[in-house]
């Protein structure tokens, strides 16, 4: 899932994604995923110290592992209040 | 406790009249209502638009009231945010506690501002004559809820 800032950046607010077992935490996701170079993928890599990661409704650090049917959100720092 | 995220204008004196209705011996009740300032940097703002991630939203102050209630005995708590299209003038946020005696209240409604602000995943999209841009988050809000850490 993507918010506010990058929402827009990706252009959707959800989607499903598949990736091997491989794969097991935010970090290795985002590496993974920024290997698309046309997409937004790797800007959020390099500048992931500017954004979030929530895994299933909770702030989750880079390095927290993933597991399949894991609801990730990615987005920019909260600005509530 | 109530959490209420809206898209209409709201008004808080129903929210404490609920709270009375609902609640016995309550001493105090401390309401935090924050409002859309009309400028931002000097400009004048048309709107604010506020985004957010209601799953996340709902399960983030839920935690933020329990650690609130482990600090200070109190009754009750009502928090109301708008989302969508905001104007300049009107309430975005309130925040609400009841308790015993007024001392509680103070302090937990502070907490709760101070976490809501940086736990709650909420967005602000400020939008004025010059264009739209993400509000950036303020250090000085991470500064106010880690200075409760030490307390």
């Amino acid at each position: 899932m993507f918010f506010a800032s990058l929402r827009e950046s990706f252009g959707f607010n959800h989607k499903q994604i598949e990736v091997s077992k491989n794969i097991r935490t935010l970090n290795e996701l985002l590496e993974h995923m920024s290997l698309d170079k046309e997409s937004p993928w790797p800007d959020l890599t390099k500048n992931k110290k500017c954004y979030r990661a929530a895994i299933n409704q909770e702030l989750s650090s880079w390095d927290d592992n993933i597991s399949d049917g894991d609801e990730i959100a990615f987005f920019p720092p909260i600005t509530g209040g | 406790m109530t959490i209420t995220i809206t898209n209409k204008i709201f008004n808080t004196d129903k929210l404490i009249s609920c709270i009375l209705d609902e609640n016995s011996d309550v001493g105090a009740t401390v309401c935090f209502n924050g409002f859309v300032r009309e400028f931002s940097n000097n400009k004048h703002l048309d709107y604010m638009f506020v985004e957010h991630y209601p799953e996340m939203t709902e399960k983030s102050l839920y935690a933020i009231e329990a650690e609130a209630k482990k600090r200070w005995e109190i009754n009750d708590v009502s928090i109301t945010h708008r989302v969508g299209k905001i104007y300049p003038k009107d309430l975005i946020v309130s925040v609400i506690v009841a308790s015993k005696h007024r001392n509680n209240a103070f302090q937990a409604c502070n907490f709760i501002i101070d976490f809501l602000k940086t736990d709650a995943p909420f967005w602000k999209k400020e939008v004025s004559n010059d264009g739209s841009f993400w509000v950036n988050d303020r250090a000085e809000d991470h500064e106010k809820k880690a200075k409760w850490s030490s307390i």
